[in-house]
Protein backbone atom coordinates (compact mmCIF):
# COMPACT_ATOMS: atom_id res chain seq x y z
CA UNK A 1 0.00 0.00 0.00
CA UNK A 2 1.64 3.42 -1.14
CA UNK A 3 1.67 6.27 1.12
CA UNK A 4 -1.50 8.40 0.78
CA UNK A 5 -0.76 11.75 -1.08
CA UNK A 6 -0.75 14.95 1.53
CA UNK A 7 -3.80 16.30 0.47
CA UNK A 8 -3.74 20.55 1.37
CA UNK A 9 -6.07 21.53 3.72
CA UNK A 10 -7.57 25.23 3.04
CA UNK A 11 -9.07 26.23 6.26
CA UNK A 12 -10.27 29.72 6.35
CA UNK A 13 -6.84 30.59 8.26
CA UNK A 14 -4.96 29.39 5.58
CA UNK A 15 -7.10 31.11 3.11
CA UNK A 16 -6.62 34.46 5.05
CA UNK A 17 -2.93 34.00 5.19
CA UNK A 18 -2.37 33.03 1.46
CA UNK A 19 -4.45 36.45 0.49
CA UNK A 20 -2.46 38.09 2.74
CA UNK A 21 0.91 37.02 1.23
CA UNK A 22 0.09 38.16 -2.18
CA UNK A 23 -2.12 41.38 -0.83
CA UNK A 24 -0.40 44.70 -1.39
CA UNK A 25 -2.31 46.78 1.56
CA UNK A 26 -0.45 45.18 4.70
CA UNK A 27 0.36 47.96 6.47
CA UNK A 28 4.24 49.38 6.46
CA UNK A 29 5.33 51.03 9.28
CA UNK A 30 7.92 54.09 10.26
CA UNK A 31 10.91 52.72 12.70
CA UNK A 32 12.74 55.16 14.26
CA UNK A 33 16.34 54.28 15.84
CA UNK A 34 18.11 55.30 18.62
CA UNK A 35 21.19 57.71 17.85
CA UNK A 36 23.41 59.16 20.57
CA UNK A 37 23.89 62.12 18.64
CA UNK A 38 20.34 63.24 17.72
CA UNK A 39 19.25 65.53 20.27
CA UNK A 40 15.89 64.85 22.48
CA UNK A 41 14.14 68.11 21.94
CA UNK A 42 15.16 68.30 18.34
CA UNK A 43 13.49 64.45 17.90
CA UNK A 44 10.82 65.57 19.84
CA UNK A 45 10.35 68.65 17.38
CA UNK A 46 10.96 66.62 14.14
CA UNK A 47 7.91 64.39 15.24
CA UNK A 48 5.46 67.26 15.43
CA UNK A 49 6.60 68.89 12.64
CA UNK A 50 6.41 65.76 10.70
CA UNK A 51 3.63 64.06 11.79
CA UNK A 52 1.68 66.76 13.09
CA UNK A 53 1.58 65.13 16.68
CA UNK A 54 0.92 67.30 19.92
CA UNK A 55 4.17 68.00 22.13
CA UNK A 56 3.00 65.20 24.61
CA UNK A 57 2.77 62.29 22.04
CA UNK A 58 5.78 63.39 20.00
CA UNK A 59 7.48 63.19 23.48
CA UNK A 60 6.42 59.97 24.13
CA UNK A 61 7.64 58.53 21.39
CA UNK A 62 10.86 60.72 21.37
CA UNK A 63 11.09 58.91 24.98
CA UNK A 64 10.41 55.32 23.73
CA UNK A 65 13.37 55.31 21.37
CA UNK A 66 15.67 56.52 23.67
CA UNK A 67 14.35 54.09 26.33
CA UNK A 68 13.82 50.99 24.23
CA UNK A 69 16.21 52.07 21.11
CA UNK A 70 13.33 51.93 18.55
CA UNK A 71 9.93 53.31 17.91
CA UNK A 72 7.19 52.77 15.49
CA UNK A 73 6.28 55.81 14.64
CA UNK A 74 3.82 55.91 11.84
CA UNK A 75 1.87 52.67 9.82
CA UNK A 76 0.21 52.69 6.69
CA UNK A 77 0.03 52.59 2.93
CA UNK A 78 3.75 51.44 1.46
CA UNK A 79 4.20 54.89 -0.40
CA UNK A 80 3.07 57.42 2.61
CA UNK A 81 5.73 55.56 4.52
CA UNK A 82 8.31 55.86 2.19
CA UNK A 83 7.41 59.61 1.75
CA UNK A 84 8.10 59.75 5.75
CA UNK A 85 11.11 58.28 6.26
CA UNK A 86 12.33 60.75 2.95
CA UNK A 87 11.21 63.02 5.23
CA UNK A 88 12.51 62.14 8.35
CA UNK A 89 16.00 61.41 6.80
CA UNK A 90 16.02 64.85 5.73
CA UNK A 91 16.44 65.88 9.39
CA UNK A 92 18.98 63.39 9.95
CA UNK A 93 17.13 60.73 11.65
CA UNK A 94 17.82 56.73 11.55
CA UNK A 95 14.59 55.87 10.40
CA UNK A 96 13.70 52.55 8.70
CA UNK A 97 10.83 51.08 7.04
CA UNK A 98 9.52 47.37 7.17
CA UNK A 99 6.04 45.06 6.71
CA UNK A 100 4.29 45.45 10.43
CA UNK A 101 5.25 41.81 10.62
CA UNK A 102 8.80 42.04 9.97
CA UNK A 103 9.51 44.32 12.88
CA UNK B 1 34.50 79.57 22.03
CA UNK B 2 32.04 81.77 24.19
CA UNK B 3 28.73 81.19 23.73
CA UNK B 4 26.03 84.10 23.43
CA UNK B 5 22.77 83.52 24.00
CA UNK B 6 21.82 81.36 20.90
CA UNK B 7 18.84 81.91 18.85
CA UNK B 8 15.45 83.73 20.29
CA UNK B 9 12.18 84.14 18.87
CA UNK B 10 11.25 87.49 17.69
CA UNK B 11 7.54 88.08 16.71
CA UNK B 12 5.40 85.08 15.53
CA UNK B 13 8.15 84.46 12.00
CA UNK B 14 11.79 85.83 13.47
CA UNK B 15 14.80 83.64 14.84
CA UNK B 16 17.67 85.88 15.53
CA UNK B 17 21.14 85.06 17.12
CA UNK B 18 24.44 87.09 16.67
CA UNK B 19 27.81 85.17 16.00
CA UNK B 20 30.95 86.38 17.03
CA UNK B 21 33.78 85.65 14.10
CA UNK B 22 35.89 82.90 15.03
CA UNK B 23 31.93 80.98 15.72
CA UNK B 24 30.93 82.43 12.25
CA UNK B 25 34.12 81.22 10.37
CA UNK B 26 34.12 77.64 12.19
CA UNK B 27 30.79 77.42 11.22
CA UNK B 28 31.04 78.67 7.39
CA UNK B 29 34.36 75.91 7.33
CA UNK B 30 32.28 73.02 8.20
CA UNK B 31 28.79 73.39 6.25
CA UNK B 32 31.32 74.07 3.41
CA UNK B 33 32.89 70.61 4.20
CA UNK B 34 29.01 68.93 4.55
CA UNK B 35 28.77 70.69 0.75
CA UNK B 36 32.17 68.89 -0.37
CA UNK B 37 31.51 65.71 0.94
CA UNK B 38 28.16 65.29 -0.77
CA UNK B 39 29.83 66.67 -4.16
CA UNK B 40 32.27 63.31 -3.76
CA UNK B 41 29.23 61.19 -3.47
CA UNK B 42 27.45 62.97 -6.93
CA UNK B 43 31.02 62.97 -8.75
CA UNK B 44 31.73 59.44 -8.39
CA UNK B 45 29.10 58.20 -10.09
CA UNK B 46 28.35 58.41 -13.68
CA UNK B 47 25.27 59.67 -13.90
CA UNK B 48 22.98 59.32 -16.64
CA UNK B 49 22.18 62.78 -17.72
CA UNK B 50 18.74 61.50 -18.22
CA UNK B 51 17.77 59.95 -15.13
CA UNK B 52 19.59 62.42 -13.33
CA UNK B 53 17.07 65.24 -14.45
CA UNK B 54 14.13 63.25 -13.29
CA UNK B 55 16.27 62.90 -9.93
CA UNK B 56 17.27 58.93 -10.41
CA UNK B 57 20.54 58.27 -9.41
CA UNK B 58 22.51 55.50 -11.40
CA UNK B 59 24.67 54.65 -8.23
CA UNK B 60 22.34 52.21 -5.61
CA UNK B 61 24.63 51.02 -2.88
CA UNK B 62 24.93 52.37 0.27
CA UNK B 63 28.15 54.82 0.42
CA UNK B 64 31.44 53.53 2.24
CA UNK B 65 32.21 56.53 4.17
CA UNK B 66 30.92 56.29 6.94
CA UNK B 67 29.47 59.88 7.41
CA UNK B 68 28.20 59.99 4.26
CA UNK B 69 26.13 56.54 5.06
CA UNK B 70 24.98 58.49 7.90
CA UNK B 71 23.73 61.70 6.32
CA UNK B 72 22.19 59.68 3.96
CA UNK B 73 20.86 56.42 5.19
CA UNK B 74 19.21 53.25 4.24
CA UNK B 75 15.51 53.09 4.39
CA UNK B 76 14.93 49.62 4.27
CA UNK B 77 17.45 46.98 6.08
CA UNK B 78 16.98 44.37 3.57
CA UNK B 79 19.60 45.22 1.18
CA UNK B 80 17.55 44.86 -2.43
CA UNK B 81 14.72 47.02 -0.81
CA UNK B 82 17.32 49.56 -0.07
CA UNK B 83 19.17 49.66 -3.32
CA UNK B 84 15.72 50.22 -5.02
CA UNK B 85 14.81 52.96 -2.47
CA UNK B 86 18.27 54.74 -2.92
CA UNK B 87 18.36 54.56 -6.51
CA UNK B 88 14.96 56.78 -6.77
CA UNK B 89 15.15 59.22 -3.79
CA UNK B 90 19.14 59.67 -2.87
CA UNK B 91 19.82 62.59 -4.81
CA UNK B 92 16.60 64.46 -3.51
CA UNK B 93 17.94 63.98 -0.03
CA UNK B 94 21.12 65.35 -1.09
CA UNK B 95 20.34 68.42 -2.90
CA UNK B 96 18.12 69.08 -0.09
CA UNK B 97 21.14 68.54 2.71
CA UNK B 98 23.28 70.59 0.09
CA UNK B 99 20.22 73.49 0.17
CA UNK B 100 20.16 73.36 3.86
CA UNK B 101 24.03 73.56 3.83
CA UNK B 102 24.38 76.65 1.37
CA UNK B 103 21.61 78.69 3.43
CA UNK B 104 23.78 78.51 6.46
CA UNK B 105 26.86 79.34 4.54
CA UNK B 106 25.20 82.62 2.26
CA UNK B 107 23.46 83.89 5.67
CA UNK B 108 27.01 83.44 8.03
CA UNK B 109 29.00 85.05 4.56
CA UNK B 110 26.26 87.76 4.26
CA UNK B 111 25.55 88.86 7.91
CA UNK B 112 26.16 92.14 8.97
CA UNK B 113 27.94 92.61 12.97
CA UNK B 114 27.56 88.31 13.18
CA UNK B 115 23.71 89.16 13.34
CA UNK B 116 21.56 86.16 11.64
CA UNK B 117 18.13 86.72 10.90
CA UNK B 118 15.64 83.60 10.05
CA UNK B 119 12.36 83.11 9.02
CA UNK B 120 10.49 80.15 9.58
CA UNK B 121 11.92 78.55 6.05
CA UNK B 122 15.35 79.63 6.93
CA UNK B 123 14.88 77.95 10.40
CA UNK B 124 14.32 74.89 9.15
CA UNK B 125 16.90 74.83 7.01
CA UNK B 126 19.66 75.70 9.22
CA UNK B 127 17.85 73.06 11.86
CA UNK B 128 18.66 70.33 9.44
CA UNK B 129 22.44 71.74 8.23
CA UNK B 130 23.35 72.34 11.99
CA UNK B 131 22.16 68.66 12.47
CA UNK B 132 23.94 67.57 9.75
CA UNK B 133 27.16 69.39 10.19
CA UNK B 134 26.41 67.05 14.34
CA UNK B 135 25.66 64.14 12.74
CA UNK B 136 28.96 64.58 10.81
CA UNK B 137 31.67 65.23 13.43
CA UNK B 138 29.05 62.82 15.78
CA UNK B 139 30.90 59.84 13.70
CA UNK B 140 33.63 61.12 13.96
CA UNK B 141 34.34 61.60 17.48
CA UNK B 142 32.76 58.00 17.79
CA UNK B 143 30.16 59.31 20.06
CA UNK B 144 28.50 55.70 20.16
CA UNK B 145 31.60 54.50 21.92
CA UNK B 146 32.85 57.14 23.77
CA UNK B 147 30.56 58.60 26.81
CA UNK B 148 30.78 62.33 27.27
CA UNK B 149 32.95 61.52 30.22
CA UNK B 150 35.72 59.98 27.73
CA UNK B 151 35.09 63.10 25.05
CA UNK B 152 35.32 65.59 28.31
CA UNK B 153 38.59 63.60 29.76
CA UNK B 154 40.71 64.12 26.13
CA UNK B 155 44.32 65.59 26.47
CA UNK B 156 44.56 69.09 25.69
CA UNK B 157 46.60 68.60 22.66
CA UNK B 158 44.65 65.86 21.10
CA UNK B 159 42.66 67.19 18.37
CA UNK B 160 39.47 65.56 18.57
CA UNK B 161 38.88 68.06 21.93
CA UNK B 162 38.45 70.69 19.70
CA UNK B 163 36.50 69.19 17.45
CA UNK B 164 34.32 67.89 20.46
CA UNK B 165 34.06 71.61 21.81
CA UNK B 166 32.60 72.42 18.50
CA UNK B 167 30.37 69.23 18.56
CA UNK B 168 29.13 70.21 22.17
CA UNK B 169 28.64 74.24 20.92
CA UNK B 170 26.34 73.06 17.84
CA UNK B 171 24.58 71.09 19.90
CA UNK B 172 23.73 73.77 22.42
CA UNK B 173 23.31 76.37 19.30
CA UNK B 174 20.49 73.57 17.82
CA UNK B 175 18.81 73.39 20.88
CA UNK B 176 18.37 77.12 21.46
CA UNK B 177 16.77 77.05 17.54
CA UNK B 178 14.43 74.19 18.58
CA UNK B 179 13.37 75.90 21.69
CA UNK B 180 12.60 79.10 19.72
CA UNK B 181 10.61 76.79 17.23
CA UNK B 182 8.54 75.27 19.88
CA UNK B 183 7.76 78.08 21.87
CA UNK B 184 5.89 79.44 18.38
CA UNK B 185 4.08 75.63 17.86
CA UNK B 186 2.65 76.07 21.51
CA UNK B 187 1.39 79.69 21.24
Amino acid sequence: MGKLKPQPTVSEETAAEISAIFSSDRPWVVVVWDDPINLMTYVTYVFMTVFGFSKEKATELMLQVHNEGKSIVAKGAREEMERYVQQLHEYGLWATLAREDQI
Amino acid sequence: MTPTEGFLRHGSDTYIANFAETEREVLVNLVQQIIEILAERHDQANEDPLAAMVGITTHDSPPDDEVLLRLLPNAYQDGVDAAEFRRYTESTLRDKKRAHAMSIRMLLLSATDGDIVLDFENAQAWLGGLNDVRLALGVRLRVDQNSHEDLELLAPDDPMRAVYAVYTWLGWLQETLVEALMDEANS
